[in-house]
């Protein structure tokens, strides 16, 4: 008598802690879902402004480029045309975009654009790759939980209390992603 | 193959065996001493204190210590980008929090992972690590210490490494003491104490190397690439990291045989003494589990 009641203590026990584990896991699936979103809205804080900035330094940095070029050419007319008017004109040019090229030199060191833009693609790569653990996260906890709910012991109690399958990411099971065309099949030619 | 939670109570099992036998080991040498030269109980006591003490250090600061012996410094976001944001990513994936990231300014390529649980970790590479890879490559070693830190390897190896460390300083003092000023001190009984202290030791030395490599056993770190890959699940990548790191012969000079098993390859290449105490697996079938993966 003595021996069944202990049983009867352990295996329930046993249901206890399994139970727990589910209930943990489903907390967890969720927050993983959380975070995708979490995930989401700093990529849509983050981006558009660097892009922002980005651009900000390209076109001032154009700018400069754009003013050179121009003394440049009237340079080379005045050069052409041998007239003092225009040498005038081509020097003041000169003179002018030399000194806001001055104050760009002196607020910063070096032309910054290409460093900004690298800056840029780490961080997309960098934004990309926290989404892509966060939804690996998500696949990852959805496998454990399906995975104990449908082998023994879970497939005989998880149902009597209640557990159904997560579905995890969700992913169309039916459409092009699971299909290879002909096209597909052909190495990719890169043409730059 | 064991699985996570069987290797981190078998990783909290072994930590507090070690301590264990240390103290144990410190106390019957320290008792034998006592004993046969019918010294004060004092000597005794004050030894039991000392090996509970540098037991503790090695639970609460044994990462300190370790980045200190290393001379590592914490770095930021903005120093080395890739570092942080790669740990940050895989941390999220491992399911732990993001543990502290310090740097080694050394050209010499190697990475470990210190602390006592995945709430008090450390991750640390080399510069030279950190400029050789690339970002997928670095994505695979910053995994394999997380895969550490995940097991609780971490606490095993760093309780180790600092006991074991106390012990090769003690061997050590004692070795000078017993072979070279032992006569100074003829009046007292300390050169004779520290004679005998100074064979058992000796005798003791390789038996405690053994010992380390039972505890830490090479099953680790081929159960870390794997785990790496389960969380990368980009096998070439770690392959490509292992290939370059073991073409680098730069060596890591402030590695010691007492914290080289907590790198992800063995700090010292072709030296053979101190590859007697290697707790690593060879590269190569490292590289041959991986490509199993593949």
């Amino acid at each position: 008598m003595i021996y069944i009641f202990f049983i009867v203590i352990i295996l329930a026990l046993l249901v206890l802690s399994f139970y727990n584990k589910l209930k943990r896991l489903q907390v967890q699936i969720g927050a993983s879902v959380q975070e995708i979103g979490n995930q989401l809205k700093r990529q849509a804080n983050l981006i558009p402004n660097l892009v922002d900035s980005v651009k900000g330094y390209m076109k001032h940095e154009k700018g400069i480029f754009e003013d050179l070029t121009n003394a440049r050419k009237s340079i080379d007319e005045a050069i052409v045309s041998q007239d003092n008017k225009k040498i005038d004109k081509a020097q003041e040019l000169i003179n002018k975009s030399i000194s806001s090229l001055k104050v760009i030199m002196e607020s910063n060191p070096e032309i910054q654009t290409s460093g900004l833009v690298n800056n840029l693609m780490d961080e997309l790569r960098d934004t990309a790759d926290k989404l892509m653990y966060a939804r690996r996260t998500l696949i990852d906890l959805s496998a454990d939980y399906n995975s104990a709910i449908i082998t023994i012991p879970g497939v005989w109690i998880a149902s009597a209390l209640g557990f159904k399958t997560e579905k995890g990411l969700e992913t169309p099971n039916s459409s092009e992603q699971i299909k290879v065309t002909d096209e597909e099949m052909k190495t990719p030619k890169v043409n730059l | 193959m064991v699985n996570v939670y069987e290797q981190i109570t078998n990783n909290k099992i072994r930590s507090g065996v070690i301590v264990g036998l240390f103290i144990i080991f410190i106390g019957v040498i320290a008792y034998l001493i006592t004993y046969s030269f019918n010294l004060d109980y004092s000597f005794f006591i004050i030894a039991l204190i000392f090996s509970l003490f540098s037991s503790a250090a090695s639970y609460f600061w044994g990462d300190k210590i370790v980045l200190t012996l290393n001379q590592a410094r914490p770095t930021s976001r903005k120093e080395f980008f890739n570092f942080y944001t790669v740990t940050e990513n895989l941390s999220l994936a491992n399911q732990t929090p993001t543990p502290k990231i310090f740097v080694i300014d050394s050209p010499s390529m190697n990475a470990f992972a210190t602390g006592r649980d995945p709430n008090h970790a450390v991750v640390c590479a080399t510069t030279g690590l950190l400029e050789k890879l690339n970002r997928s490559e670095l994505e695979a070693v910053i995994a394999h210490e997380l895969s550490h830190i995940k097991n609780y390897d971490i606490r095993l190896m760093t309780i180790v490494s600092i006991l074991i460390g106390t012990l090769s300083i003690l061997i050590n003092m004692a070795y000078r003491r017993s072979f070279f000023g032992g006569n100074r001190d003829d009046d007292n009984n300390n050169g004779n104490i520290l004679a005998i202290l100074g064979v058992i030791l000796i005798i003791f030395a390789p038996i405690i190397a053994q010992l380390i490599q039972l505890a830490i056993s090479r099953r680790r770190e081929y159960f870390a690439d794997a785990s790496a890959v389960k969380l990368t699940r980009q096998p070439q990548s770690l392959i490509n990291a292992l290939k370059k790191l073991s073409l680098d012969n730069q060596k890591l000079k402030t590695a010691s045989t007492a914290t080289a098993s907590l790198y992800i390859i063995n700090p010292f290449k072709g030296n053979k003494i101190a590859n007697m105490f290697s707790t690593h697996p060879p590269i190569e079938d490292r590289i041959k589990a991986l490509e199993q993966m593949l």
